[in-house]
C-alpha cells in the first residue's frame, strides 16, 4: 500500500543505546504524524460539517496517529507528549467506537491539542527540554480533556452474539473492527464474506481492486488473510463486508475478480434451502438473513427464489434503519449480468437547484394551462348546448388535477431538507463565538429534522445566525454577571425548530439579560418612530425592535456587525414570506419566533375582489373569512376593529391600501383573518371568489418595489392579478398606528 | 524490507521478522534485539501486507508484531500464521501500547506466544525473545532452509 520509506541509512555499528536516545529521528517522524493528523483532523471537521457522514476509515486513521504518537513519545521518555497524546487518543477512541458524539467539544479539544503538540515537538527539536511551563499547560489541558469527557462510557449491547461467523473470524477482530461490525448490523446493512485468492507476489493490487469495488457499496470491515490452496505462491483474503446491496448484485460487481460471495446470516435462523422457495423470499425480512453455516450464494437465494421478489423484500428492509438516500430510490432489478455490474452502484443523484427551480417552474406552467381547462370545463357546463362535453372536460380536468398533485408534491419532496445543516452552521457559528467571547453557552437544538425548502433554508443562514450573535453579543450576560443574577454561570441557546401546518416555526430563545419594555419604548420615543403618549401593547413595544435605527445595540461589537440590526433580519424573513416576532423579559431571556412557508415554490391562494380588483391572499396566511355588516365595525383610536369572540381586531381595508375604488362603507363586506407569527389583522374585501393554486411570479420594472405586493399570478380569464405581501400588510398596519 | 544481520557470537543465525509501521519504532524494537547473544538477522516490515510476502520467502524464527496497522491489522496478522500450518509453529511477540486488554487477550488467544506492552523496555524485550528461541531451539532445531 503505502510506498516504502527509504531506508535511513542506519547501520549496524551504531550502539543501541545511542540509537534509542536519537530524538532527532523520532522528531522527524513525530511531525510527520502530526502533520497527518491535523490534515486528517481538519477533513474530518469538514466532512462533519457538510452535514454527511464521517468516514470511519478517516476518524480510526486519526486515532491510529495519535496512538503512534503516544507509543514513540513514551519511547523517548518525553513524558509530556505522550501524556497529551495518550488524552487525545482517548478521545479519538471513543469517537471512533461510537461513545463520544462528533461534535464539539471533541473537535475543539482535538484541534486545540493538536497545536499543542506541535509546540511542544517545536521545543525538542530546537534542542531544549521540555519546560516546565510546557508540563504545565499540558497537565491544564488534560484537565480540560477531563472535564469534558467526563460522559461515562456506555457498553454496547451486543450484536455480535447473533452472527453466523466463525469463531477464528471473530477472534482476530480488533475493538475497532468489532464496533464496526456493530454499526454495519444496526443500520440493517447485508452482511457478506467476500473471499479472494492471489499470487502472493502480487497480491496487494489485486486486493486493492476488489476493496475499492466493495467500497463503493459498503464498508470493508475486516481483511483476514488465509492460506491459499498452494500456500507456497498463493494467499487467500476473506474481507468481511457490511453492504448495502443484495449478495448477488455485489456478485455481479465482483465479477471479474476472482472471488466468491459467502452471505452471513444469523444464528437460528432457518437454513433457506429447506423451506420452499416462496417462502424463502418472505423469510429474507430481516437484513442478514440466510442460512446458519455460512454458504455460497447460488445454492438458494439467486437460483430458486424468483430474483425480482427477493430483491424487493430485502431491499425494503434495511430502508427502515438506514439513512434513506441509498434506498429511497428504487434500485434497478439484482441482474447479475454484467452490463449491469459496470454500472454505478450509488442510487442517489446530486442536482443543482436551479434544476428543480426550473421543473418547479414546469409544474407551475402546467398548474396555470390545468387552472384554465378548468375554468373552460366550468364554463361549457354552465351552457345546456355544450353540458355534456363540459362535463367530459371536467373529468379530465380532475384527473390532471389528482396527477399534478401528485408531481407538484414529488417535486416539492425533492426540495425539501431538514434543517439539521443549518443548525450545524449554527452550532459552529457558537463555537467561535465561544472562543472569541469567552462566554459559557450551552446550545440546544430541537426538530432538526423539521423540512423546509431548500432555497429558504439557504436565506434562512444568514438571518438566524444574526440572531444567534445577537443573543451570545448582547443577551447573555458574562459568567460573572450571571453569578450576581442568582443564574448558573452558563448561558443557555435553544434552537428548536417545529412545522405547524403550512408554516415552520424556529425559536430562538435565550436565558439572558433580557430586555425592559419602558427601555425600548424610551428608545422608540427618541428616535421618532413612535409618539410619546401612544398606547401600544407590550407586544408591540417588543416588536418595534424590528424597526430601522432601533434595533441595533448601542455598542457595535465585532461579533454582532456593524449596525446591521434586527431590521434587516426582518427584511430579509418577509422576503422568504416569514415573519420574526420577539418575547422578552427584563432578567429572564428573550424569544425570537421566526415563521416561515414551507415552500414557495407554489401556494394556495385565496382571490378576493375590490371593487373591480382582484387580489391573491396566500392561503397559508388566512386563518379564517366571515361576513361582516357595517354596524359590527367599531372604532378605537383612530381605527377600525372588529369584536373577534371578544378580542379586537385591527382591521384594514385592502381597497385603501391600494387606493381602489370599492364598495361603499355602508355595505356588508367580508373580513380576511389574516395571520402571521403572533400578529393578526382583518383585511376588508368587497367579495370572495374562490382558491386556486398559484405560482407567484416576480414582477419585473417600474412596479417591482411597489409594498404590500409580492408578486403576480395568473388568474384564469382575468390575466393576471396581484399577489399581496401579507406580512408587509401586517408590519405596515401594525406601525401606521394613527391611520385613518 | 531491511534486513540487517549481527554476529556477535553463538553459531546459528535466528531470523526475526518485525512488523511495525513507524519507522522510529521499527529501529527501536530492532536495536533491542541486535544486543542478543545469539547472531541475529532481523527483517523489517512497514506493514502487515508487507509481512504477507515476506513470510514465504524465509524461514523467521520469529515473528514481533504491532496491533494498530493500517491495510490488516496485527490481529489478523497473527491468525494467519498460527492457522498456516506453515509457520504456526513460528514464535510471536506482540508488541503493543498499553490499554487494550481485549485486544491483548484476543492475541494471545489467537495464538500469539507473548504480549510486550509499549513503551517497552528493551531489556524486557531481549528476555521474551531469548526465552521463546531457546525453547524453540529445544523443540525442533531451526531448518534453516
Amino acid at each position: 500500500m503505502a510506498a516504502r520509506r527509504s531506508s535511513k541509512g542506519r547501520d549496524g555499528a551504531q550502539p543501541p543505546e545511542q540509537a534509542s536516545r536519537d530524538r532527532h529521528e523520532f522528531v522527524a517522524e513525530a511531525e510527520e504524524i502530526l502533520e497527518r493528523m491535523t490534515g486528517d483532523l481538519s477533513l474530518l471537521d469538514e466532512q462533519r460539517r457538510e452535514g454527511g457522514e464521517v468516514d470511519p476509515d478517516l476518524v480510526n486513521r486519526v486515532f491510529r496517529s495519535a496512538h503512534s504518537l503516544k507509543g514513540l513519545a513514551g519511547m523517548f521518555g518525553l513524558d509530556a507528549i505522550s501524556q497529551l497524546a495518550h488524552h487525545l487518543e482517548d478521545i479519538l477512541d471513543g469517537l471512533r467506537l461510537g461513545r463520544i458524539p462528533l461534535e464539539s467539544p471533541a473537535v475543539d479539544l482535538l484541534e486545540a491539542g493538536g497545536g499543542l503538540l506541535g509546540g511542544l515537538l517545536d521545543h525538542i527539536e530546537h534542542g531544549s527540554d521540555t519546560t516546565e511551563e510546557d508540563v504545565l499547560s499540558v497537565q491544564a489541558f488534560i484537565e480540560r480533556i477531563d472535564a469534558a469527557m467526563r460522559a461515562p462510557a456506555e457498553p454496547a449491547r451486543d450484536a455480535l452474539e447473533e452472527i453466523a461467523l466463525d469463531a477464528s473470524f471473530l477472534r482476530a477482530l480488533t475493538e475497532y473492527e468489532e464496533h464496526r461490525l456493530r454499526e454495519n448490523l444496526r443500520r440493517g446493512r447485508h452482511l457478506v464474506l467476500v473471499h479472494a485468492s492471489f499470487g502472493i507476489d502480487h497480491f496487494e493490487e489485486g486486493l486493492a481492486e476488489l476493496t475499492s469495488v466493495l467500497r463503493e457499496s459498503g464498508e470493508v470491515v475486516s481483511t483476514l488473510p488465509t492460506p491459499g490452496a498452494s500456500p507456497e505462491s498463493e494467499i487467500r483474503f476473506s474481507l468481511l463486508v457490511g453492504t448495502e446491496v443484495e449478495a448477488d448484485r455485489l456478485r455481479g460487481q465482483v465479477e471479474g475478480h476472482a472471488a466468491e460471495v459467502e452471505w452471513v446470516g444469523r444464528r437460528g435462523e432457518p437454513v433457506p434451502d429447506t423451506a420452499p422457495a416462496a417462502e424463502t423470499s418472505s423469510d429474507a425480512g430481516p437484513p442478514i438473513g440466510a442460512s446458519a453455516q455460512a454458504r455460497p450464494l447460488e445454492d438458494h437465494t439467486a437460483r430458486e427464489a424468483p430474483a425480482a421478489h427477493t430483491d424487493h423484500t430485502a431491499r425494503e428492509a434495511p430502508a427502515a434503519h438506514t439513512d434513506h438516500t441509498a434506498t429511497e430510490v428504487p434500485a434497478a432489478h439484482a441482474d447479475s449480468s454484467s452490463i449491469e455490474s459496470l454500472r454505478s452502484i450509488s442510487d442517489t443523484v446530486r442536482v443543482d437547484i436551479r434544476k428543480l427551480d426550473e421543473l418547479m417552474n414546469l409544474v407551475g406552467e402546467l398548474v396555470i394551462q390545468r387552472n384554465a381547462v378548468g375554468t373552460l370545463a366550468n364554463r361549457l357546463s354552465a351552457n345546456l348546448q355544450t353540458a355534456r362535453v363540459g362535463a367530459e372536460l371536467g373529468k379530465i380536468h380532475k384527473a390532471l388535477d389528482r396527477k399534478l398533485k401528485e408531481l407538484q408534491a414529488g417535486v416539492l419532496d425533492v426540495r425539501m431538507v431538514p434543517l439539521r445543516q443549518v443548525f450545524e452552521k449554527l452550532a459552529r457559528v457558537v463555537r467561535r463565538l465561544r472562543r472569541d467571547l469567552g462566554k459559557d453557552v450551552a446550545l440546544e437544538f430541537s426538530g432538526a429534522d423539521t423540512e423546509l425548502d431548500k432555497l429558504i433554508v439557504e436565506q434562512l443562514i444568514d438571518p438566524l445566525v444574526h440572531i444567534v450573535r445577537n443573543a451570545f453579543d448582547h443577551a447573555i450576560e458574562s459568567p460573572e454577571e450571571r453569578v450576581v443574577a442568582g443564574k448558573p454561570s452558563r448561558g443557555t441557546l435553544r434552537i428548536g425548530a417545529s412545522q405547524r401546518g403550512n408554516h415552520v416555526v424556529i425559536e430562538v430563545s435565550d436565558d439572558g439579560r433580557g430586555m425592559r419594555v419602558d427601555a425600548i419604548r424610551a428608545r422608540a420615543v427618541a428616535r421618532g418612530l413612535v409618539g410619546a403618549d401612544e398606547t401600544l401593547t407590550r407586544k408591540e413595544v417588543m416588536n418595534l425592535v424590528f424597526e430601522a435605527g432601533l434595533s441595533t445595540a448601542e455598542s457595535v461589537s465585532e461579533t454582532s456587525g456593524r449596525g446591521v440590526g434586527m431590521d434587516v433580519v426582518r427584511a430579509n424573513l418577509a422576503e422568504l414570506g416569514g415573519m420574526v416576532d420577539l418575547v422578552s423579559e427584563a432578567g429572564r431571556g428573550t424569544t425570537v419566533t421566526i415563521t416561515l412557508p414551507i415552500t414557495l415554490a407554489i401556494i394556495q391562494a385565496l382571490i378576493v375582489g375590490v371593487g373591480d380588483e382582484r387580489f391573491a391572499l396566500p392561503l397559508n396566511a388566512v386563518l379564517e373569512t366571515m361576513r361582516v355588516d357595517p354596524e359590527q365595525i367599531g372604532r378605537s383610536e383612530g381605527r377600525e376593529i372588529l369584536d373577534l369572540r371578544g378580542e379586537p381586531l385591527a382591521l384594514r381595508r385592502l381597497g385603501e391600501e391600494f387606493e381602489i375604488p370599492c364598495a361603499s362603507r355602508g355595505e356588508a363586506q367580508f373580513v380576511v383573518v389574516l395571520g402571521m407569527g403572533e400578529q393578526r389583522l382583518g383585511l376588508l374585501v368587497d367579495r370572495l371568489e374562490g382558491q386556486q393554486d398559484t405560482v407567484i411570479k416576480p414582477i419585473k420594472g417600474p412596479y417591482q418595489q411597489l409594498r404590500g405586493i409580492t408578486g403576480a399570478t395568473e388568474y384564469g380569464d382575468h390575466g393576471a392579478i396581484l399577489v399581496v405581501d401579507v406580512s408587509a400588510v401586517i408590519g405596515d398596519a401594525l406601525r401606521r398606528r394613527e391611520a385613518a | 524490507m531491511l534486513a540487517r544481520v549481527f554476529a556477535s557470537g553463538g553459531t546459528t543465525l535466528q531470523r526475526i521478522l518485525i512488523v511495525e509501521d513507524s519507522a522510529t519504532m521499527r529501529s527501536l524494537l530492532a536495536s533491542s534485539l541486535e544486543g542478543l547473544e545469539t547472531p541475529v538477522k532481523i527483517v523489517e516490515a512497514e506493514s502487515g501486507f508487507e509481512a504477507l510476502r515476506l513470510l514465504p520467502r524465509e524461514s523467521f524464527d520469529l515473528v514481533v508484531t504491532d496491533i494498530n496497522m493500517p491495510d490488516i491489522n496485527g490481529l489478523e496478522l497473527v491468525s494467519f500464521i498460527k492457522n498456516n500450518p506453515q509457520y504456526a509453529a513460528i514464535p510471536l511477540v506482540i508488541v503493543s501500547t498499553e490499554g487494550s486488554d481485549r485486544d491483548r487477550d484476543k492475541g494471545l488467544g489467537l495464538g500469539a506466544d507473548a504480549y510486550v506492552v509499549k513503551p517497552f523496555d528493551p531489556e524486557q524485550l531481549r528476555r521474551v525473545v531469548v526465552d521463546l528461541l531457546s525453547a524453540r531451539d529445544g523443540a525442533d532445531a531451526p531448518s534453516g532452509r
